[in-house]
């Protein structure tokens, strides 16, 4: 009768102390904030060239791909060579952010060189994007 | 006193209600995860200086050729890719000059970037990638 009594009045009183979730949301959160980076990916599939030299590149970059069948693509959609230098001048006013271009190792280097010298005339520092041999 | 005794009284039994507070930071985390690309890139930078400006005396660039064939040529002789480290080695032994690449139409980015990558493996810290209509010397 007493243990009984007891269970019952600790059913009344107690609640699910939710101060550890709110804790870890709370990290996850700023973890999530501090890492987040809104770069537009161009959503393109290209095999990179494979180099010895590669070095790690800025997170915050204009990101371009030139794709095997030798177009041009920008935050999903295709673009034309004589749209970048407007595009990365209207977008470095904001940002000073570098170029990057994801190329196909397949692609025509002619045109990797015209993407890349359009990048240049904006005043970016253009990078190539390549992968561990 | 009566006030007092009011206060006191609100201090014990009022607690703040958090739920529209985790509700909010619930909304933001899963803004935050639905936003976020992780992208992370590893690359090369063959940077240039500008070679308009009249003041700076420039070396004479090492040029190189790709053809739309496959074939890398340093002058008239070609050379392998194999070849690209050697050559840059030795021209840029006292002081480290400029690289030049002039990739014909067709040629493919793959093995334009791995010569840029051979190049600045021999030390080159510019070089130039530039689109030629075809080579020069066949």
């Amino acid at each position: 009768m007493k243990l009984r009594r007891r269970l019952l009045k600790e059913k009344e009183t107690e609640s699910i102390n939710v101060s550890p979730l709110i804790d870890v949301v709370f990290i996850l959160l700023i973890f999530f904030i501090v890492s987040a980076s809104f770069v537009k990916v161009p959503g393109e599939k290209v095999v990179r060239p494979r180099t010895v030299t590669s070095e790690s590149l800025q997170k915050n970059a204009i990101l371009f791909a030139l794709t095997a069948g030798n177009s041009l693509h920008y935050a999903g959609e295709k673009i034309a060579i004589d749209q970048v230098r407007s595009l990365v001048e209207g977008l470095r006013r904001e940002v000073d952010a570098p170029v990057i271009i994801q190329v196909d190792q397949d692609a025509d280097a002619s045109r990797l060189a015209e993407v890349a010298r359009e990048g240049k005339k904006a005043g970016a520092t253009v990078s190539i994007a390549t992968r561990k041999p | 006193m009566m006030k007092r005794r009011l206060t006191s009284l609100t201090a014990d039994s009022v607690e703040i209600n958090v739920s529209p507070l985790i509700d909010m930071v619930f909304i933001l985390l899963i803004f935050f995860i639905v936003a976020t690309s992780f992208v992370n890139e590893i690359g090369l930078t063959p940077k240039h200086r500008d070679t308009a400006d009249p003041s700076r005396k420039l070396e004479p660039p090492l040029t190189f050729q790709l053809t739309a064939e496959g074939r890398i040529l340093n002058g008239d002789n070609e050379i392998g890719l194999a070849g690209v480290t050697p050559v840059v080695r030795a021209a840029s032994a006292k002081k480290a000059k400029p690289v030049i690449l002039l990739v014909e139409k067709g040629s493919k980015a793959g093995l334009a970037t791995r010569v840029m990558d051979q190049a600045m493996l021999a030390g080159a810290k510019t070089v130039k990638l530039s689109a030629i209509k075809s080579a020069i010397n066949r």
